[in-house]
């Protein structure tokens, strides 16, 4: 489950899958931009930003399903972000109106990266010269997210096989206790690439 | 000249506690070498001595060295464009978004760029038979396949010794015997840290005995992991191999 949302990208033969992952990148940064910058009431230029990207859902052939899962598992941040503009004078306008933004904004991200490879989209940032620390961090990030999910996945079917009660208290205790030593290894591993990065070469 | 030298090597983790006492060796060139020993001998910080990733604090002499220069400062880049570190777990080693890309590290940090980089990187992957994995992404490969990417990582690298920890660990026998014959192809000079007695019969002609961190005994693979008593002291024993062998 989490690697499946992880990784949304699926080999695919759809044309919005075989554009070029510069074209796609830029594409959906100007289109997140413009409608940052669209006035609070224009709903009908909302309208037409979703059905844009609707359409271009359909042409990418993936299962509607898929894509709203993925969408939901965001929408709660953009739901807290929009709330607290319910504190402010005209409130609910404000409320409706960042919603809607975030929300076009994230099913344009949720369908970038459905239909291109994070290697690819890496590589543009390299190459439009995006700082190299944070390209790395984010390479590193989703390089280790999937080993990190393995562990945490590891460690959980350890405790089960060995958890005979269905007390809560010390399930929460274990769970607790898994994530702790998650911690642990992280450090630890990182302490690890990091030597395995300086025994190719790397900042000597 | 020897491609290592290890005189006097001695180490302490930031908590104390000896890890490596008195460790003194050599390996010549295109030389196949095994470090056998119990768990937690000091074999692995002992290869991280190999390319200057140990001590933290490196010493006013130097008690490594490779083809001649120190390990220490200001020769580190150097020796760790010569030593080819392999890691336990592949997955510190693999730390790049594709196949291609890790494997690729390491020629460019050596400067390698266009064509000739490609070249390399193809290479790598041709020796340790992973042709057209380029694309693929780490977390897609079997524990096998990320060894032979981080291996192909050294090879791409050019380097002239192979400090090996543990290569056969993750291993089916056809992913073993192929490192087998991979590693008998190489014409560098390596030392194989491993607990995989039979291949150290098959591959090294000299084996390292190292327990509690210091070296018990060294000499040729034969004669040592034969002699039952030392083996069976030092958490090993003598490997199926030998014992079917008569001598006549």
């Amino acid at each position: 489950m989490l690697r499946a949302l992880l990784e949304p990208y699926h080999h695919q033969r759809s044309a919005i899958h075989r554009l070029p992952a510069g074209l796609k990148a830029g594409g959906a940064l100007a289109f997140a931009l413009a409608i940052v910058l669209l006035p609070r009431a224009a709903w009908t230029a909302y309208a037409a930003a979703g059905a844009l990207l609707l359409l271009l859902a359909g042409l990418s052939r993936i299962a509607p399903v898929a894509l709203a899962r993925r969408l939901l598992l965001v929408e709660p941040f953009a739901l807290g972000v929009a709330l607290l503009s319910l504190l402010q004078q005209d409130g609910l306008r404000v409320f409706a109106a960042t919603l809607t933004k975030s929300t076009l904004c994230l099913f344009c991200m949720v369908l970038l990266s459905s239909t291109t490879r994070f290697s690819a989209i890496l590589r543009v940032l390299w190459r439009i010269r995006v700082p190299s620390l944070l390209v790395t961090t984010l390479a590193l990030m989703h390089r280790y997210l999937f080993v990190l999910a393995d562990e945490t996945g590891c460690m959980l079917r350890a405790r089960r096989s060995r958890t005979f009660s269905r007390d809560r208290a010390s399930a929460w205790r274990s769970s607790a206790s898994v994530i702790a030593h998650l911690f642990v290894r992280s450090s630890e591993r990182a302490e690890r690439i990091y030597a395995a990065m300086c025994a190719r070469g790397w900042k000597t | 000249m020897n491609a290592l030298e290890v005189q006097d090597l001695g180490y302490r983790y930031p908590d104390g506690t000896a890890a490596l006492r008195d460790v003194t060796f050599a390996v010549a060139e295109r030389e196949r070498m095994a470090l056998i020993g119990p768990n937690g001998a000091g074999k692995s910080t002992l290869l991280l001595h190999l390319n200057g990733l140990l001590p933290e604090h490196p010493d006013v002499v130097p008690a490594v060295h490779v083809f001649g220069t120190p390990v220490a400062e200001p020769h580190l880049a150097a020796i760790r464009a010569r030593v080819g570190l392999l890691f336990q777990d592949p997955d510190d080693q693999i730390f790049c978004p594709t196949v291609w890309e890790d494997v690729a590290f390491g020629p460019l940090q050596l400067g390698l760029r266009g064509a000739d980089l490609a070249a390399r990187v193809e290479r790598a992957l041709d020796q340790v038979g992973l042709q057209g994995f380029d694309e693929r992404l780490p977390h897609h490969l079997s524990r096998g396949e990320k060894r032979r990417v981080c291996l192909a990582g050294l090879l791409a690298c050019e380097a002239r010794l192979l400090a090996l920890d543990e290569p056969t660990s993750d291993l089916d026998p056809r992913g073993r015997r192929e490192l087998k014959r991979l590693l008998e192809s190489l014409p560098v000079a390596q030392v194989i840290a491993t607990h995989d007695l039979e291949l150290v019969v098959e591959l090294c002609p000299r084996v390292i005995v190292l327990d509690r961190g210091g070296v018990v005994a060294q000499g040729p693979t034969a004669e040592l992991l034969a002699d039952e008593e030392l083996m069976l002291a030092h958490g090993l024993e003598r490997p199926h191999i030998l014992r079917h062998r008569h001598p006549h």
